[in-house]
């Protein structure tokens, strides 16, 4: 062990100077994930918490590996393998290769940037690296991978001066990207499913499709209430199992990652208006105004998003009244996109962006209120 | 009066916290007064090394308002006086002889309560004490040329391992009555003295102050938390506060007519071979204090709590305004993957840590930051750490881009670097929130 701290120190040595320091924010990141960084405080406070962005973003990874495990299962199982085991690895193999084209393209320009800014790669990267993979078809190709991550990179963050100071979700900047650039390969009904020619509908395209009720659509597709709170319907790889990412909240919330007010308030807001555009629809309008409020939560990737994506505390409302009316505004959102655009019968991508982009307006005001409560003080 | 129950801050659960006894110091060997303890404060120099001074002594002055004295707490002979960076006047230094004391006036009870304002604001700056007065904004050295809206006195201990009052004031409760007689003359406005449950019983018979009652984990104990609840500080205004050992030390002068410079510290933290009280001169030196051998390497010496207290080491001196020494571990290396470790000893306020499990068990921290310096995240912790209706991270924000009206919106004069102290302690991003508000007094200062 001495013997390797040796090595890294020489080597941070070597690197901090010379040809190879484009290499340095690199060895950074894997130099103080090897061990601490070993800096002592010199001024008050005089001890530090143990905590650090390391063990952060560590835990948001941990909270993923339910979502991951039976998403690759699901994979394999909608593309018909047999057998528990035999599933799993068809479905993590073709996460996989997504999963190290989006580290490995990412890693790549954090490093650049990096160079640039004079910093180490961050840890944000570590979490949208796995964050999009979920967010993605198992049958998306790799070179559009490739791209978006470039994009939700360097447009959705570095231009803003790197992680920390962007305006939006990385991850669902990327998705976002390939959503309106290669539609074809992340929409419609020819990508859920991992086989050559084998179409599935997602359980949201089938009840948007529904002429009347649409539970009566979901089921005669084969979609319970059981098999999409379980996860094995297409979709999304990270998105379809609702037990695992309930998992993951509950991971989240025991640590205190995640805020549970915007998780809180996401699900009332969606839930509250899945209410009432229900109230209002009825059989006789058909397709998703007929669908009742709890089956919005566990269809798509309102969990997904409501767990993973809302909270991220770069791109949310930042003060703690801010991140109610966030959530609240984002599940309103989703409920409205999905039943009212008929375009798109998936909401959450949308609505979690549209959530970011309002989210500083929404901090305006409340600190223009604590503002107003310090000036009204004493009169 | 008031009756505050704080649910928010936090109690880290430290090690070596102090027994209730008192020892008396063995050996007294040298003390210093340090211009660095008074915060924006310049000296102007009434002494020179080789000079022989008595106990009341004047060693400097405030350079901008010579009526302010510092006056030497031991008779002895000066040292040295220590410079630091671009030849600022660090401290004092004093070999410690045989005592002898400068004589001046005392005061009973009666004859205080007939002063006029002038006059007990003359004999406070004439004892050499006034230095004990602070104001805010700003926390430094009380203005006597300004009328504060309220006086303020803290008998709530929260800091980590906090020195508790009753054992700083154990029967000298007649001189803090005298003390509060004198203060009640400074100000127009009201004198406030908050106290805890562990505290009541021995501020119970103290008169002349209107007393609130704070309850709840750090900072409670802080002034300004308690000036926010209480009577909030708006621009513009000011408020004057000191602690209540000086207010006793203050007493202490007005009924004897010497300076006072007998003091009890608790000496704390987990590197001590025994942690109790002592009865010291004030500006002692540690290695005097101390019995345990210290190496710079080995542990770091605070003058003062973890949170708030300045770095000294065994040669060093203990601060004016503090009345306690921390001893803990220094950082001994870099730990093999430190951020997967389970974290039975680990100290923290997340729940990310198996020593969550137990949060009765105290930890021995060292001084590790635990992580490289990130970018702020909003995560809400903050908050639950600062009882105050103030936004730290927009206010840390404003402070950086340093806009001073926003900064003044958002509360820069409520607050002290103190006051944020446990932000920084719990910041996963290692952001220093301290030296942020510093900055941003600064520039406040500078603009007014």
């Amino acid at each position: 062990m001495k013997f390797l701290e040796r090595f890294l120190n020489n080597m941070d040595k070597t690197l901090s100077q010379g040809p190879f320091k484009v290499f340095h924010p690199l060895f950074g990141a894997i130099n103080t994930m090897l061990f601490t960084p070993g800096h002592g405080t010199t001024t008050g406070p005089h001890i530090r918490d143990a905590i650090d962005m390391k063990r952060f973003m560590g835990i948001v990874i941990f909270a993923l590996i339910p979502s991951i495990m039976v998403g690759s299962y699901n994979v394999g199982a909608q593309a018909g393998v047999e057998g528990l085991f035999a599933a799993f690895m068809f479905g993590f193999l073709k996460l996989l290769p997504i999963i190290v084209v989006t580290y490995a393209v990412g890693l790549g320009w954090e490093m650049i940037f990096g160079h640039i800014n004079g910093h180490d790669i961050h840890e944000g990267f570590l979490v949208t690296g796995i964050l999009l993979p979920l967010t993605l078809p198992p049958t998306i190709p790799l070179w559009q991978v490739a791209v978006a991550v470039s994009f939700g990179t360097v447009i959705g963050k570095e231009v803003f001066g790197g992680t920390g100071m962007n305006l939006l979700n990385p991850a669902l900047t990327a998705r976002a990207f390939l959503f309106f650039t290669y539609p074809g390969n992340i929409s419609g009904d020819g990508v859920w499913v991992a086989l050559d020619g084998f179409t599935g509908a997602t359980p949201l395209a089938a009840a948007a499709a529904a002429p009347g009720s649409a539970v009566a659509a979901l089921n005669s597709a084969g979609f319970t209430l059981n098999n999409m709170f379980f996860g094995f319907t297409p979709g999304s790889v990270g998105e379809t199992s609702t037990i695992a990412i309930l998992i993951g909240a509950a991971i989240l919330l025991i640590t205190g990652v995640a805020s549970w007010r915007i998780m809180l308030a996401t699900l009332l807001g969606a839930y509250g208006m899945a209410l009432i555009v229900q109230y209002f629809g009825g059989d006789a309008v058909g397709g998703m105004r007929t669908l009742p409020a709890h089956y919005h939560l566990v269809m798509g990737g309102f969990m997904f998003g409501a767990v993973f994506m809302t909270t991220d505390p770069v791109s949310a409302a930042g003060t703690n009244a801010g991140k109610w009316a966030y959530g609240i505004l984002i599940g309103v959102m989703v409920i409205l996109i999905r039943v009212f655009n008929p375009a798109y019968p998936e909401g959450m991508m949308l609505a979690i962006l549209f959530g970011n982009v309002f989210s500083p307006l929404i901090d305006h005001f409340v600190v223009q209120a604590n503002i107003k409560r310090r000036l009204n003080y004493g009169k | 009066m008031g009756v505050f129950k704080l649910k928010k801050g936090y109690d880290i659960p430290l090690q070596g916290v102090a027994d209730r006894r008192v020892e008396k110091v063995p050996k007294t060997t040298a003390i210093a007064v340090q211009p660095i303890d008074f915060r924006g404060m310049r000296p102007g120099m009434r002494v020179e090394p080789g000079d022989t001074v008595k106990r009341g002594s004047i060693l400097f002055v405030d350079k901008q308002r010579p009526e302010i004295l510092f006056r030497s707490p031991a008779a002895g002979s000066v040292r040295e006086i220590v410079r630091g960076e671009r030849r600022v006047i660090q401290r004092v230094i004093i070999d410690v002889s045989a005592d002898s004391a400068e004589v001046f006036d005392s005061y009973s009870r009666s004859q205080i309560t007939e002063l006029s304002q002038a006059k007990a604001k003359e004999i406070l700056l004439h004892s050499g004490l006034w230095p004990a007065m602070r104001q805010r904004p700003f926390c430094k050295i009380a203005d006597f040329d300004k009328s504060p809206k309220a006086i303020f006195i803290s008998g709530v201990d929260s800091a980590p391992l906090q020195a508790e009052t009753d054992m700083l004031l154990e029967g000298r409760e007649q001189d803090l009555q005298l003390g509060i007689d004198l203060l009640a003359k400074l100000t127009d406005g009201k004198l406030h003295l908050s106290v805890s449950s562990k505290t009541e019983a021995f501020f119970s018979k103290i008169t002349g102050v209107e007393t609130h009652q704070f309850s709840g984990p750090h900072p409670a104990g802080n002034v300004g938390v308690q000036i926010h609840h209480i009577d909030r500080l708006l621009a513009g205004e000011i408020i004057w506060y000191i602690s209540p050992r000086h207010v006793a030390q203050i007493g202490s002068f007005l009924s004897k007519g010497e300076y006072p410079a007998s003091k009890t510290y608790a000496l704390t933290g987990s590197e001590l071979d025994n942690q109790h009280y002592i009865q010291a001169t004030e500006g002692a030196l540690v290695s005097d204090l101390v019995n345990t051998p210290l190496a710079v390497n080995k542990q770091r010496v605070i003058s003062g709590n973890v949170l708030t207290g300045q770095q000294t080491n065994a040669a060093g001196y203990i601060g004016f305004y503090d009345d306690m020494l921390t001893v803990i571990p220094e950082l001994t290396g870099r730990r093999f993957m430190g951020w997967v470790q389970l974290g039975f000893k680990a100290s923290s306020f997340w729940r990310m840590f198996l020593s969550k499990l137990t949060p009765r068990n105290k930890q021995a921290p060292t001084t590790d930051m635990n992580g490289e310096e990130r970018a702020f995240v909003s995560t809400g912790e903050y908050e639950k750490v600062l009882p105050m209706d103030v936004l730290p991270v927009h206010l840390c924000k404003a402070i950086l881009v340093e806009d001073i009206e926003l900064m003044e919106q958002l509360g820069i004069y409520e607050v002290a670097p103190e006051d944020l102290a446990l932000c920084s302690y719990i910041c996963p991003s290692k952001i220093e929130f301290g030296d942020i508000i510093e900055q941003g007094m600064l520039a406040m200062e500078k603009e007014a």
